[in-house]
């Protein structure tokens, strides 16, 4: 199926490079709805996320050129879809990025985790108003991360796209691919568990 | 690898994202699972690893406004000129 849909869009990219604008229509037709979602996943507000989308298809019109066939044109374009987002969000909030080293599990010299875990927040995901609350401050933790951890995170993670594709666009090998989600992952899980140990700042928002 | 190779460390660290999209090779899987059975901070490390990807996908869709590929349309055509 994803070989389906790569054969698609390279039709609809080569019609846009000559100059088809029914192609591009369809690549439009095609695409808006996950540019805006992810768009408004990084963003969180429905105006911004309606002109990354717009900035981003000019994008993809005016740089189709640059694009090589070789590669999955999906994996691609949503780069290019996440480098917009970001670029708004940082011109709105400027975000430090962080030490992964500093979320990573502690461990005892005999390999034991060195502290225990709070498992009630995992439990408390099963409630819809909990679930997103901590999606939302997923995505700024997300926000946190050098580059290359937080696109593969969003591509793997949040959008699905196959780890093998996203590799490839990335230029990466497969265990550098993984090695960073795990990275992503693990910092994420680090903060979400950090939000349970504080309740009084998660019950401040009015969740949990 | 015996039994005991595996600590709580290289499960974090090394192994979890194998098992996770289930590209371990067997006789690592089977040594990872019988870890889980006598460790429950490692049961309740991927518990919450699990509850971090699910929160993730919460993230995607959204309602999409009405128009908007009339609005990208239009947007690319008034900085293009009139190719669109």
């Amino acid at each position: 199926m994803a070989e389906d849909q790569n054969a698609v869009d390279l039709e609809l990219v080569r019609g846009i490079k000559k100059g088809d604008d029914q192609a591009f229509r369809e690549m439009v037709d095609r695409y808006h709805a996950r540019v805006y979602s992810l768009a408004y996943g990084v963003l969180r507000n429905p105006e911004d996320a309606e002109e990354a989308t717009q900035d981003t298809f000019l994008t993809l019109y005016r740089k189709i050129g640059t694009f090589d066939e070789s590669k999955k044109f999906f994996s691609w374009f949503y780069r290019v879809a996440l480098n917009h987002a970001y670029s708004r969000a940082r011109r709105r909030r400027p975000v430090s990025t962080v030490s992964l080293d500093e979320a990573l599990p502690r461990f005892q010299a005999d390999g034991h985790q060195a502290s225990r875990e709070l498992a009630a927040w995992a439990d408390g995901i099963e409630d819809e108003a909990i679930a997103k609350d901590l999606a939302e401050r997923a995505a700024g933790f997300i926000e946190e991360l050098p580059e290359g951890y937080r696109d593969v995170i969003w591509m793997v993670d949040v959008e699905n796209m196959r780890p093998v594709d996203v590799a490839e666009t990335l230029e990466i090998s497969l265990a550098a691919l993984k090695s960073r989600l795990h990275r992503a992952r693990l910092y994420v899980r680090q903060r979400l568990s950090e939000i349970a140990a504080a309740p009084a700042a998660t019950q401040k928002r009015g969740a949990l | 690898m015996t039994h005991d190779e595996i600590t709580c460390r290289r499960l974090i660290l090394e192994c979890l994202v194998d098992y996770e999209d289930g590209t371990m090779v067997e006789a690592e899987r089977l040594q990872l699972e019988a870890h889980l059975s006598h460790c429950p901070p490692c049961v309740v490390f991927i518990k919450t690893y699990r509850a971090t990807g699910r929160t993730l996908r919460m993230l995607k869709p959204r309602e999409i406004p009405d128009n908007l590929a009339d609005a990208v349309m239009k947007f690319v055509k008034e900085r293009c000129g009139e190719k669109k």
